[in-house]
């Protein structure tokens, strides 16, 4: 890990959490984005973790990001790695409405009630603008929601690539123009930030009990 | 010569003639599910050839035609069979025996209709979500890579049927993978009432509450598995509560999909074989045995880099035969924390391994008339509503 160099691979490492319905493509803006590649994806059972480093100006970032299930029934697998991110992407489909409007009645709720991180960055990305034809949400709905919801912005498509390293860039900016968040990512706390258990986290385990 | 060949397969059939894919279906090229590694050790020498032959024999001896001698032996010689099914059911009777050792032959054969009125009369919430996952269950497999084809109607309509039968449940990810796999080796309705046995309980725990919403089956074992590897692999217990890595970061599919969502195929196989005959305690002995055998690697790894491990087992440890007898050597531990999930009702006699405690009811006993109705009627009554 380079750490035997003495002197630390990243300046910031920061943890970012995709979160949206089943199928929007969450997993393909990852896989586009960390390794460039397009590919017909299994659904997301649980999580997903994946690394990547990123240089914007003269810091050295990594990013430790979780990918989720999006179905609904796996909410309670996924809720506790809204901990301590830093960045939360949520996608939606510019092909399905559904998508769209699942947004504010589960996934805003969903960040309200999981996550840590007053400062925390929330981005709104549309997925699939390749599909321009069957579009069924406008990017002005996608504006707006943004607007209203105080979140940064942008349509993309993970398959064609178009501004997926974008919807990273501009999250990661956001979050180091925010002194709080830097803080804790800086490679001092590191340890801090990037190991959060989540089964210690309150509710999602007080289920855990073995009789029956 | 390789034209004339050509021709000919693409007129002949509805497989997709260019493509090569291994002995189970599967593209070639495809990483993943390929067992290309493995089955190039099989069947090359004419001695292998002999033994599989020979245990083809002893196997259609075991069971009868169509199964019919199968409870009679099952009953008889319990750990014959079950060391027979430990060292991997043959291939060609893979579908057979699953449904006989799993109850849902009995099933089956109790509720004639009952399937195609799932499928043809009655709608499912559930349809546009089935309908999504299809082209992403098993997409390097010829059988479901077609649009449309046959082997994603068949999965659609497993799923959709099931997630009528069983409102509570409905259609949850991972249960295409199940179904997925249970249609390489039988007809859709086997399929579907291999589905029933399994998440209803004919023969071993219910599964259906892996699916359930809160998913407390799932949680309950993840919970009882990161106590496993704190008891039986101290070492790397530690070293993932040093790491803060959690069974909820690997473990959960596991569970879900019984190793059918990313394992290579062969060794999904002859998990499924022991799945069936021995339940669930083989999920979680499989899962120890690659932790147990791999954490010399993985004590040394840190925390993304271990993460990433979990999900992606190097080769060697993916041979089942090399892992399952590890997993088998994996005992006392597993067998109590099962028992004190069950409420501690331990089960008296050990002969009765393959048919104890169906939904409170033994299937053998189940006879003609009055028996079979009452275990029928048990059993669906559970789509309706379960009393929990
Ligand atoms: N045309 C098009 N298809 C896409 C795009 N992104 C994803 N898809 C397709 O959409 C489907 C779902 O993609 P995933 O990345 O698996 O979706 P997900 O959000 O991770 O879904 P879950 O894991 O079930 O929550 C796949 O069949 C992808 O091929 C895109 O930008 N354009
Ligand atoms: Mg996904």
């Amino acid at each position: 890990m380079g750490s035997s160099s003495g002197q630390p691979e990243f300046d910031y490492l920061f943890k970012v959490l995709l979160i949206g319905d089943s199928g929007v493509g969450k997993s393909s803006l990852l896989l586009s984005f960390t390794s460039n590649t397009f590919d017909d994806l299994s659904p997301t059972i649980g999580v997903d973790f994946k690394v990547k480093y990123l240089t914007i100006g003269e810091k050295k970032l990594k990013l430790a990001i979780w990918d989720t299930a999006g179905q609904e029934r796996f909410r309670t697998l996924t809720s506790s790695y809204y901990r301590g991110a830093q960045g939360i992407i949520m996608v939606y489909d510019v092909t399905r409405r559904d998508t769209f409007t699942n947004l504010s009645d589960i996934w805003a709720k969903e960040i309200d009630l999981y996550s840590t991180n007053q400062d925390c960055i929330k981005m709104l990305v549309g997925n699939k603008v390749d599909k321009e034809s069957e579009r069924a949400v406008t990017k002005k709905e996608g504006i707006d929601f943004a607007r209203e919801y105080g979140c940064l912005f942008l349509e993309c498509s993970a398959k064609t690539r178009v501004n997926v390293e974008q919807c990273f860039e501009e999250l990661v900016l956001k979050i180091l123009e925010t002194p709080s968040l830097t803080a804790e990512g800086s490679s001092g706390g590191k340890k801090n930030i990037f190991k959060q258990n989540p089964a210690q986290t309150s509710s999602a385990s007080s289920s855990y009990c073995c009789g029956s | 010569m390789s034209k004339k060949r050509r021709e000919n397969e693409t007129e002949s059939g509805p497989v997709t003639p260019h493509v090569p894919v291994d002995r189970f279906g599967f593209l070639k090229q495809e990483h993943g599910n390929s067992p290309e590694r493995f089955s190039k050790a099989r069947s090359t020498s004419s001695t292998d050839h002999d033994r599989e032959e020979r245990k083809v024999r002893k196997w259609r001896k075991m069971i009868g035609v169509g199964g019919s001698d199968w409870k009679h032996y099952a009953r008889r010689k319990p750990n014959v069979v079950k060391r027979r099914i430990r060292k991997g059911i043959p291939d060609c009777l893979r579908g057979l025996v699953w449904q006989l050792i799993s109850g849902s032959r009995d099933l089956l054969l109790m509720n004639p209709g009952v399937y195609e009125q799932l499928v043809i009369y009655e709608t499912s919430a559930s349809e546009l979500d089935i309908i999504r996952d299809i082209s992403r269950t098993f997409p390097s497999h010829v059988f479901f890579q077609k649009r449309h084809g046959p082997g994603q109607r068949s999965l659609y309509n497993v799923l959709k049927a099931y997630s009528v039968y069983d409102r509570d449940v409905g259609y949850v990810q991972g249960m295409g993978f199940i179904a997925g796999l249970l249609l390489l080796y039988m007809s859709e309705e086997d399929a579907f009432w291999l589905l029933v046995a399994l998440l209803k309980g004919a023969v071993h725990a219910p599964m259906e509450g892996l699916y359930h919403a809160r998913l407390p089956l799932v949680q309950q074992y993840l919970f009882q598995l990161e106590s496993l590897v704190r008891e039986l692999i101290p070492k790397l217990g530690e070293h993932f509560t040093q790491e803060m890595i959690n069974p909820s970061m690997y473990a959960s599919q596991w569970f879900i999909t019984v190793f059918s969502y990313s394992f290579p195929f062969p060794l999904a196989l002859r998990i499924w074989d022991v799945f069936l005959s021995e339940g669930v305690k083989i999920v979680f002995k499989v899962g120890l045995a690659l932790l147990r055998y791999c954490q010399d690697e993985l004590v040394r790894l840190p925390f993304e880099k271990l993460i990433h491990a979990l999900k992606n087992f190097p080769e060697d440890a993916m041979n089942p035969d090399t892992l399952l007898p590890l997993a088998y050597s994996i005992k006392k531990s597993v067998n109590e924390i099962m028992m004190e999930s069950k409420g501690g009702k331990k089960n008296s006699s050990s002969s009765s391994l393959f048919y104890e405690a169906p939904l409170g009811y033994s299937i053998e006993d189940v006879r003609p008339n009055g028996g079979i109705k009452k275990f029928k009627s048990s059993v669906y009554s559970n789509c309706a509503k379960r009393p929990s």
